[in-house]
């Protein structure tokens, strides 16, 4: 097999790989707030079950909750595996990732200076105003550095999807180094990663750069 | 009423009245037993060493704490009556009277001079247009032309502290409250800020300061309160408090400021 139909046909799977990617950050960046929001209750109870998920979709391998997502209702219910991988794919990823961008929130929201809601206060905001208008926008410049790089580690755990043999492109790359047993697939997919990091670097130093009109 | 001051209008309520105040955090007390009233057109200081409460009497008028005992009362009417407070709704309603300027500005970062002081009446209901001029035309009072679109980290910090100032006078409150305003300042930004609380005094701005400014509050005011352990241990004029102070703490405490 030539080079460029390897390229070729492993390029057949970018499409899949941008669609784990774009809707994972599509769910995971909202679910990640709600996460925060509720871990940061002052309910208790709440917080600590809220506290413990984190702990366990941080502490354990992306790859065991994507199996686990896939597979886990065969095995409990006996349930059909889903046909279209995309969707326990989808779920896996925006779970875990919101787990960690939701800490990723806190710490931003945490470190929002308590001057900043006692002036909101006293000029009258409500509480949810404060949120939306004083703080969040805050949060959103000081969690940019954090942010960029939890979506920089996205890019390349796309390709834990091979896992549930998902055609995406590192899969179909595996099973054409499997078949031709050749390692050139792994560096195509190298470098598809690498450009595609190159160009998510790029738009995230501009959104970045966006932000700096105040210190 | 607890006490009278020489300079209430006849008839009418005290804009502020306070009346055994009391806060402890996890039981140490830190006011014990506050009562005083401000009436309209009054600049009161307070001042005192650290630790004594000053800052949590104002934290506590501006619903920034809650008070654990005692009264409350804004124009006459309760916002805290026995350590309970008043509905939320109600609250929200004594909050429009007063405005605060705080020992650290507390601008918001991410806004402009101009929206910093122009949102809060905006999102009460405010005209866009009328709060704009008004808005102009406070930070020319503050010496501040031109300086609209801004942002405070390009601003020195007596800039910041007046532009603070000017959206607290945004909201047309009755009475203003001051943190230790310039505590966070050098002398010479310390001057400018306490210039334009000089005029709002001469514009008849009700004002309650807290203050270690002690030519300041001589000079301003037309009370002025000491502040030890959680009590007031002296009140009166100030020619009478720097003039001829008549507790032992209040004259040791001044003595450090004598130059």
């Amino acid at each position: 097999m030539s080079l460029l139909t390897m390229i070729l046909k492993m390029s057949e799977g970018l499409g899949k790989t941008c669609a784990i990617f774009f809707l994972t950050l599509l769910f995971s960046l909202p679910l990640g707030m709600i996460v925060a929001l509720l871990r940061m209750s002052k309910n208790t109870v709440v917080s600590s079950i809220v506290r413990f998920i984190i702990t366990v979709l941080r502490g354990t391998p992306l790859m065991l909750q994507l199996l686990a997502v896939t597979y886990g209702p065969y095995y409990l219910f006996g349930a059909n595996v889903a046909r279209n991988k995309l969707i326990p794919v989808v779920v896996a990823f925006a779970i875990n990732y919101a787990a960690y961008f939701a800490e990723i929130y806190r710490g931003g929201i945490e470190s929002i200076p308590k001057g900043q809601y006692e002036a909101a206060s006293v000029l009258g905001y409500s509480r949810l105003q404060t949120f939306m208008r004083i703080v969040l926008p805050q949060v959103v410049k000081r969690i940019m550095p954090s942010v960029t790089n939890e979506v920089v580690t996205l890019v390349k755990d796309t390709s834990i999807a091979f896992t549930v043999s998902y055609q995406e492109m590192f899969t179909i790359g595996k099973q054409i180094a499997n078949s031709q047993t050749s390692f050139t697939p792994f560096i195509v997919a190298g470098v598809f990663y690498y450009l595609f990091n190159f160009i998510v670097d790029r738009v995230m130093g501009r959104i970045e750069k966006r932000l700096d009109y105040y210190k | 009423m607890s006490e009278k001051t020489e300079h209430a209008p006849s008839g009418s309520a005290p804009i502020l009245e306070i009346r055994g105040l009391q806060k402890a955090y996890d039981r140490v007390p830190v006011l014990k037993d506050i009562s005083f009233s401000v009436s309209k057109g009054n600049v009161v200081s307070v001042i005192g060493p650290s630790g004594s409460g000053k800052s949590t009497l104002l934290r506590c008028a501006s619903f920034l704490e809650t008070a654990t005992g005692g009264d409350i009362l804004y124009d006459g009417q309760y916002a805290v009556k026995g350590g309970v407070y008043a509905p939320k709704k109600e609250l929200n309603r004594f909050r429009r009277l007063f405005g605060m300027v705080f020992q650290n500005f507390n601008l918001f970062p991410h806004y402009s001079v101009l929206k910093n002081i122009c949102e809060a009446p905006l999102l009460r209901g405010a005209d866009k247009e009328e709060i704009r001029e008004r808005a102009v035309s406070l930070l020319k009072k503050m010496g501040l032309e031109g300086k609209e679109n801004a942002y405070p980290c390009q601003l020195s910090g007596g800039q910041q502290q007046r532009v603070a100032i000017a959206r607290a006078l945004a909201l047309e409150p009755e009475i203003l409250y001051f943190d230790e305003p310039t505590s966070a300042l050098d002398p010479e930004l310390t001057g400018e800020v306490l210039k334009v609380m000089r005029q709002l005094a001469e514009d008849h701005m009700t004002m309650v300061v807290v203050t270690h400014e002690m030519s300041f509050a001589h000079a301003v005011s037309h009370r002025v309160i000491f502040m030890d352990g959680g009590y007031i241990t002296e009140e009166g004029p100030p020619e009478q408090i720097f003039g001829n102070p008549q507790q032992e703490r209040t004259k040791k405490f001044l003595s450090n400021y004598q130059k």
